[in-house]
């Protein structure tokens, strides 16, 4: 025994002698992907990845890289992909637009005060310049949050937890509505200065994707004029939402306030150096597309969201939208179809009312076109530029948008029709038999379907923001197309509703007819109504995620789609262009247009009083009792 | 010349020398004895040492079983003995007659030997819940994954296969407690590594149930699963051959709608739509078969005309009668010094999808060599290469996409164009055609794992009980991914022209080439000193050890788009995605165990572990996993074991075992504070930046979980091992579940979160237990039957949630409540008629019953406010997807002279399947559905005439966008699964020895056996396995295998 006591002793000091020696060591791995403060203060490219990671978390809703099925959810288009949401929204929720996202807020706040505390080896006008760049996006922020939810709780510095078990002084109670919005304003115009980066120089330089003083102003004279509009409209439309503590509801006496902060900040932006952009005279459709899309010299763009293919940043919104016809690639295509509504909001070149001309006047019959676009002439060109309707062209490829043939039967007096697969043809074949079959195209390549997915099922296409470059419509090269999130247009239209508010209707005159004028119009308008402004951003803006916002600052959201399956704007309305068969007749081979309730989308798009203000929840208010209900709520 | 004898577990065994024994010498007068030694079955037993008693006098039977043995003429003793047998002492007869000594064999399982963590003991002494499966068990589930074939085996496993492409393994988990921790020769491994060794390379595998696994400390809260492979046996070197040739198909799979069925649907999907929107019905325009007017309808329905045909896209995509087969060969054998086992084993099976398999070679070689009397080195050496083959299909889960088209695709479409297989037809989504599922047309993706892992470990004897060995093991594993994606044309035919036409946008134009590169090294270290000391009657064991693993993985992935289907090179103009990812992990551990037993009756052992991991701080790295075991066998109590009882009683031991266990609860680097590097990124001023984002707080208050696991067991057998049973009732405690404080409130303004911490806790709770029957009857007939059972489910203790209201803690509390469990409503009948839901006082849909229609379901108003609603919601079913919360099984063996039959029956009970998608909603994703659906349902008698009755069937009238209220989660559609399968039937012949000597063959099998061949489960009438665990149905599932093999021992 005595020998064996002492090996084991002896070897289980090997044993621990070898074990405890590394121990340590042994378990202490390192991160492959994770730095440290000292890593990152003083190096300016550092911070360059903290402002790319905030940019590229900014709040979205309906855009082309992410929420892109939203487009479809109000009167803009219908969902032609996969599923049926958005077709399907018989209300919208009460949590809808939520966004609660004090993550940002609060990592940006760790920021500034990061610059304050560790940047000390970085030049002054580095720190101001970094600095102003995250209080510009935590405004915007605050912004994203306020068109939600009306007034928030301020967080400028980091809440930091004790751990105390005592949460009470962190608990930050909602600002009012016009507070935050006060804050914005002076947020932006605090930092402008600091911001540089315009042609002047500064830090950086002129950017379109970083914030410069003119993005700052851009976003005060949206800001401000949202403020504005809940001011009065909140009031003027009687519905007066509101809470007691002025959490939501601004006093419609600061209205003209709003109204000349957002004008005043226009013009900064209108004194800079953008212009609309009009390179391509000849065709003012294209102008209209490039001037969203074309990234090289483009004086309009104020601030975007970009791509860059060479660096695999790119997004599949192309992929989802082509038309179907000229998709490159197999899956997805065309999930976007826009409605005969936002169609018929493009008012003729001659001023009239842009509504269709498809039935004779005594609504009896058809009125007959020669060809496919035969309704669309002579249309402000902005509905090229956005929509790709029956007979345009997208790529210099022929869109074939025919959703079948009406044959005529002498027998009943009236037409039979007809519809086939993509691409077929009006011929009978040993299964299908068609009256005076002609063996030309029955259904386009491009549709419309009505109730297949991946195919329009609206008549039309979406043109803005899809990509004309070859091969971007596949999975594989996919599209760099930047997201525009502010761009001089908007800023006219900003300054037209601001100073008509303000009673400056010769201004306001001025401005919107910049923008009309760009678009075809050669008579510029000389009078002036809130409904006019309204249309002009419809058209101008749409699918730039303004449409809902507009609606809501504008409180007619409720009335525009009121849920009722006989409302004309709350409805959604498609345009199946047919052939005519008719052998023998003068209408054979010309088009007719039927204006249909989509087979996919039925219900009424129904906004209810609650949905002006997102619910906050139960999760939130419990976890801090100063958080007061939003109404209905 | 004397025997050579070699003491190996305290069983004798003999080995005899190179040459036969000569007489010995004529001292006495000598008389002869002869005679032969039979085994219960009457075959000859060869080998046998026959002895004369008190001399060093003996021989060995020869290959009939016979002998002779000249012994001394008066008093002469034999003492017959053979391995696994009882030995014998005969009086040799003096008349010259011829001795017929049947030999027993011994009841074995006392003296088994079993694998425990850090060593083995002898079953009689075993005071944890550690079961034990054998290799003739395993290799009876032809299983290209070994977890498979652990199915069925023991009480306590539960496994549920949802996914069975070629190469998965059957999810295993101990009592329902988890995924299991695996420990292969003594070193930690996973799954994966297990389901890829040989499965003909196993010697054995012992399952630790409760808290004899603590040994294995941060990772043995769900049992650890010990496997043990082969080595040498002392004796002539065994050569062994053997394989199988099997082919697959299908249990289960459901079939799609023919043409007719899936046009018919449309028109009454539009009749029924137009009923629930108050209009005249129109024609239906089908994209395929044009305007479906009755006369086409019923064209369809004959099929026989030209243009009419309907295609199966079952039988299109799976091919029946696939083939899976296996050889392996080894040799294996041991001297005095050296033993041996050498093995190399090929595995090939193909998936039901053409083009589809999984394919693995094996090698694994064991050595052990005695360097000197006391000390010993070995080594087990394994490689392995594991190839997953599919066809290149563009989406994400190659398997994913065949299984998908089976619904995708209309039946009215064919998959080539004019049916001419040289092209492929532009179907309306040519993504899921099956004629593109083809190497040649869509491309390939392998994936290639390569191991080689080496243990290499010395160990000492000091001669008194006590030893010392060193262990260390390192593993090698290239893994490699290549895939590569073609473009491909599809046509459509034009009849008129007689022409194949094309477009840019036909076919797949999305070239995609993709390969992962990567290694992941393991490494792992050992030192273990053990001491085994019998003191009279007071036995001793101690075990001390101490032990490492670290591992590194890292890869690296390249993505180009390849501007032809030719060139495999990856070249820098056509890459646009580079990764790289790297993974590092590291353990270390203390192992002590100390072993006492008294006279082998009264058993105690505690063991314990230090354990550390790389996931938690410095300073809270390590905790310690300590557990107590005992137990007593009352049959070795004298009261017993000389009564009568005892004569019966063979074996009875009560077993207990308390302990604690530990769990990750964490990922990696949690603790540390900083910033995420490339976490989003933007394009700034035209360059692309990578993002680098704040973490949120370092997670300081959270450590692993403690699992409090206690067991209480009894063993007993019966008649001599005849009847042998044991039964355990178990609870495992979770305590410090990772959760976030109820009681601080942070408000969602700060911007982060509270950091997790050890707070809630749960139970897993359950019943196991089985019994074997086995004996012989006199006419030759041996048999053994066994049964078995588990039954383990969990149950939610919580900690202080909070709830907002009473119906918020109905619904949403965690506590004092079986775990998973599904919420749904109750389903009170379907609608029988118009009149009946216009009368129905409660709005059963939430629009006033306007989308309602005969055949939809009634679902019951629990609250009684008239509207059906979330709060109508009732428990239903168990959980969906995991592990059955009852397992049964039932294992027959018979042997009957050179045939034997065996036959392992399954099943299992309180799991729940949901049907969803494919399964539930007509024309899901825009294609068809299930024959049934279409078939068995409510419609009108006519589809063209709405006026037309009701006829009922078993699901809702069809809808293509609507009647979205039936396929709320409701008591209906939700099945209990209970389900019986014949999982193994197997009947084996040997060859008789006396042929076999003829060609010098030690012995040659041959089989037939059959696995999953009938099931019977409560949702056959759905088409699908009970294993699949998602609710469309769309997963590869289990395959029922018919077999035939041989093995040849040379």
């Amino acid at each position: 025994m005595k020998f064996s006591l002492k090996s084991l002793g002896l070897s289980a000091t090997l044993l621990l002698g070898l074990s405890t020696g590394c121990q340590k060591d042994f378990l202490d791995r390192t991160p492959s992907d994770i730095i440290v403060d000292s890593q990152l203060w003083n190096d300016p490219t550092a911070i360059a990845g903290l402002l790319a990671n905030y940019y590229d978390r900014l709040p979205t809703h309906s855009t082309i890289y992410a929420g892109s099925n939203e487009f479809s959810a109000y009167d803009e288009a219908m969902w032609s992909g996969g599923g049926n949401y958005p077709n399907d929204l018989v209300n919208y929720d009460a949590f809808r637009w939520g966004n609660w996202d004090y993550r940002l807020i609060r990592d940006i706040n760790l920021a500034i005060d990061g610059i304050d505390q560790y940047s000390g080896s970085l030049t002054q006008a580095q720190r101001d310049q970094f600095k102003a760049e995250f209080r510009f996006i935590r405004a915007y922020m605050y912004f994203e949050l306020a068109k939600r939810y009306g007034g928030v709780p301020l967080v400028t510095t980091q809440l930091v937890y004790d751990f105390s078990g005592n949460t009470t002084p962190l608990q930050v109670a909602r600002s009012k509505e016009y507070e935050v919005y006060d804050f914005i304003a002076s947020e932006l115009d605090a930092i402008k200065g600091a911001l540089g980066n315009d042609a002047s120089g500064g830090p950086i330089g002129p950017s379109v994707t970083r914030a410069t003083r003119y993005t700052a102003m851009a976003l005060k004279s949206r800001a401000m004029l949202y403020a504005a509009s809940i001011a009065k409209y909140n009031a003027a439309s009687g519905l007066n939402i509101s809470t007691p503590g002025g959490e939501v509801g601004i006093p419609s006496s600061m209205a003209g306030s709003y109204y000349q902060k957002s004008l005043d900040a226009s013009k900064e932006v209108l004194a800079g150096p953008f212009s609309l952009y009009r390179s391509n005279t000849g065709n003012l459709g294209e102008n209209f597309y490039e001037a969203i899309t074309r990234k090289g010299a483009n004086p309009e763009v104020i601030w975007v969201k970009d791509f860059l293919s060479s660096k695999a940043y790119r997004h599949g919104f192309t992929y989802d939208n082509i038309a179907r016809g000229l998709r490159e690639d197999n899956l997805s295509s065309s999930t976007t179809s826009p409605l005969l509504n936002l169609v018929e909001a493009y008012e003729n070149l001659d001023g009239t009312s842009g509504e269709l001309k498809l039935r004779n006047a005594a609504g009896t019959d058809y009125i007959y076109y020669d060809n496919l676009n035969g309704p669309f002439q002579n249309k402000d060109a902005r509905l090229y530029g956005t929509i790709i309707y029956p007979g345009a062209t997208f790529r210099n490829q022929d869109v074939q948008i025919q959703a079948g043939v009406k044959s005529w039967n002498a027998s009943t007096n009236s037409y039979q029709t007809f519809e086939g697969g993509l691409g077929s043809t009006y011929t009978s074949t040993a299964t299908v038999t068609f009256p005076n079959a002609d063996g030309k195209l029955l259904t386009g390549s491009s549709g419309p379907q009505s109730n297949q997915q991946d195919v329009s099922n609206s008549g039309f296409y979406l043109r803005k923001f899809v990509d004309s470059g070859a091969g971007t419509s596949t999975r594989g090269i996919a599209s760099d197309i930047w997201w525009v999130r502010f761009r001089l247009a908007e800023i006219l239209l900003n300054a037209s509703e601001a100073a008509f508010e303000l009673g400056q209707t010769a201004d306001a005159l001025t401005y919107v007819n910049r923008v009309r004028t760009r678009a075809g119009f050669p008579t510029p308008l000389a009078t002036l109504t809130l409904e006019r402004l309204q249309n002009e951003r419809r058209v101008e803006l749409a699918f730039e995620d303004h449409r809902v916002w507009d609606l809501k600052r504008w409180r007619i959201a409720h009335q525009v789609w009121n849920g009722s399956p006989t409302s004309a704007t709350a409805v959604a309305y498609v345009l199946f262009p047919y052939r005519i068969v008719r052998p023998g007749s003068a209408m054979d081979g010309k088009y007719v247009f039927e204006k249909q309730l989509p087979a996919r989308y039925r219900p009424a798009r129904n906004f209810q009083l609650f949905n002006y203000y997102t619910f906050l929840g139960n999760d939130i208010r419990n976890r801090n009792p100063k958080i007061v209900r939003n109404p209905f709520e | 010349m004397p025997l050579a004898w070699y003491a190996s577990g305290g069983i004798a065994l003999a080995a005899p020398a190179s040459s036969p024994l000569p007489e010995a010498g004529a001292v006495l007068a000598d008389i002869t004895v002869q005679g032969a030694v039979t085994d219960s079955k009457g075959e000859g037993l060869p080998g046998v040492n026959i002895i004369l008693k008190g001399s060093s006098r003996g021989t060995v039977t020869d290959a009939q079983g016979r002998f002779s043995l000249k012994v001394p003429d008066q008093g002469a003793v034999l003492v017959v003995s053979f391995v696994g047998f009882r030995s014998q002492e005969i009086a040799a007869p003096t008349d010259g007659s011829k001795l017929a000594i049947n030999l027993v064999a011994e009841d074995k399982s006392l003296e088994e030997v079993v694998v425990v963590g850090y060593g083995t003991q002898s079953r009689a002494t075993v005071t944890g819940a550690v079961g034990k499966v054998e290799a003739q068990e395993l290799v009876r589930t032809p299983a290209s994954a070994n977890t498979s074939a652990l199915v069925g085996r023991i009480p306590g496993i539960t496994g549920r296969q949802a996914d069975a492409r070629p190469g998965n393994g059957t999810s295993i988990q101990i009592r329902n407690l988890g995924d299991p921790l695996y420990v292969i020769d003594g070193v930690q491994s996973d799954a994966g590594t297990f389901n890829n060794i040989g499965l003909n390379d196993i010697d054995n595998i012992s399952i630790l149930k409760d808290a004899s696994a603590a040994i294995y400390g941060m990772r043995a809260s769900n049992g650890v699963i010990l496997v043990t492979t082969k080595r040498g046996k002392l004796g002539k070197p065994v050569i062994n051959v053997n394989g199988y040739y099997g082919i697959q198909n299908f249990t289960a799979y459901p079939r799609p709608a023919n043409a007719y069925q899936h046009l018919r649907a449309q028109v009454e999907a539009e009749q029924n739509r137009a009923q629930q929107d108050h209009r005249t019905p129109g024609i239906v325009n089908d994209p395929v078969a044009g305007n479906i007017t009755p006369d086409v309808l019923e064209k369809w329905r004959q099929g026989t005309e030209p243009g009419y045909k309907s295609y199966d896209y079952y039988d299109i995509l799976f091919r029946p009668n696939v083939p899976q087969w296996s050889g392996n060969a080894s040799v294996s054998g041991a001297t005095d010094n050296v033993s041996y086992y050498l093995s190399g084993s090929y595995l090939d099976q193909k998936a039901l999808i053409q083009d589809y398999f999984f394919r693995r070679y094996n090698l694994q070689a064991n050595l052990e060599a005695k360097v000197t009397t006391r000390f010993r080195v070995g080594t087990q050496i394994s490689g392995r290469l594991e190839r997953r083959h599919t066809v290149g299909v563009p989406g994400t889960d190659d398997y994913f996409n065949p299984l998908l088209s089976v619904f995708s695709m209309w039946p009215t479409e064919s998959p080539y164009a004019n049916d001419n297989p040289d092209y492929v037809n532009q179907t309306h989504n040519v993504n899921v055609n099956p004629a593109t599922y083809r190497e040649s047309i869509t491309g390939y993706n392998d994936d290639d794992y390569r191991s080689a892992k080496a243990n290499l470990y010395g160990q000492y004897d000091f001669g008194f009980g006590l030893t010392a060995r060193a262990t260390g093991s390192y593993t090698y594993t290239p893994h490699t991914f290549n895939g590569f994606e073609y473009t491909y044309n599809a046509y459509k035919y034009n009849p008129t022209t007689k022409t194949y036409n094309t477009e840019p946008g036909y076919g797949n134009q999305n070239p995609w080439r993709q390969q992962v590169r990567g290694t992941i090294i393991e490494r792992f270290a050992q030192l273990q000193l053990n001491y085994n000391k019998q003191l009279g009657d007071h036995g001793l064991a101690l075990t001390a050890a101490y032990e490492r693993f670290d591992s590194d993985d890292r890869a690296i992935t390249i993505h180009t788009v390849p501007p032809n289907n030719t060139v495999p090179l990856q070249l820098f103009p056509n890459q646009d995605y580079l990764g790289d990812y790297i993974n590092e992990t590291a353990r270390a551990g203390y192992v002590g165990r100390f072993g006492y037993n008294y006279k082998q009756k009264y058993l105690f052992e505690v063991l314990g572990r230090y354990d550390g991991s790389y996931l938690y701080r410095a300073d809270s790295r390590y905790g310690f996993f300590p557990a107590v075991t005992a137990g007593y066998r009352l049959s070795e109590e004298g009261f017993l074991k000389n009564s009568g009882v005892g004569r019966v009683l063979t074996e009875l031991k009560l077993r207990g075992s308390y302990g604690i266990t530990g769990a990750d609860a964490i990922g990696p680097y949690e603790y540390l504070q900083g910033y995420n590097f490339n976490r989003g990124a933007s394009v700034l001023n035209g360059a692309y930046v990578i993002g680098i984002q704040p973490r949120g707080l370092p997670t300081t208050t959270l450590s692993w979980i403690r699992n409090k696991t206690t067991n209480l067991g009894v063993d007993f057998s019966l008649f001599s091992g005849k009847l042998a049973g044991t039964f355990d009732v178990f609870n495992r405690r979770r305590d410090g579940l990772p959760g976030v404080s109820p009681d601080v409130f942070l408000p969602r303004e700060v911007g982060y979160d509270l950091n997790r911490e050890n707070l809630y806790a749960d139970e897993t709770k359950g019943l196991e237990g089985g019994l074997t029957y086995s004996g012989a009857t006199t006419g030759g007939l041996t048999y053994a039957v066994g049964a078995h059972a588990t039954l383990a489910r969990r149950f939610d203790l919580g900690y202080g949630q909070r709830f907002g209201n009473s119906i918020d803690r109905y619904r949403n509390a965690y506590e004092n409540r079986w775990g998973d469990v599904g919420w749904g409503y109750h389903v009170l009948g379907q609608f029988q008629s118009e009149q009946e839901i216009a009368d129905h006082k409660v709005n059963n849909d939430g629009q006033g019953n306007l989308t309602q229609l005969p055949g939809d379901y009634i679902y019951e108003d629990v609250n009684g406010d008239g509207v059906i609603n979330g709060l109508d919601q009732r428990p239903i079913g168990y959980l969906q997807g995991g592990q059955p919360l009852v397992t049964y099984a039932l294992n027959t063996s018979f042997g009957y002279k050179n045939f034997n039959l065996n036959i392992d029956i399954v099943g299992a009970g309180m799991q729940t399947f949901q049907r969803a998608y494919e399964l539930l909603v007509p024309f899901q994703n825009n294609g068809t559905s299930p024959a049934y659906i279409f078939e068995d349902r409510w419609h009108r008698a006519d589809p063209y005439n709405p006026d037309s009755p009701w006829v009922p069937g078993k699901y809702p009238a069809v809808r293509r966008n609507g009647g979205e209220i039936n396929y709320a989660n409701n008591d209906f559609l939700l099945r209990t699964v209970r389900y019986i399968r014949l999982r193994n039937i197997e009947l084996g012949y040997n060859l008789p020895k006396a042929w076999l000597s003829k060609v010098s063959l030690q012995g040659v099998r041959v089989y037939v056996n059959a696995t999953n061949l009938l099931t019977f489960s409560t949702i056959n009438d759905l088409q699908v396995d009970p294993e699949v665990a998602s609710g469309n149905g769309l997963q590869y599932p289990v395959q029922r295998l018919i077999n035939t093999g041989f093995s040849v021992t040379f």
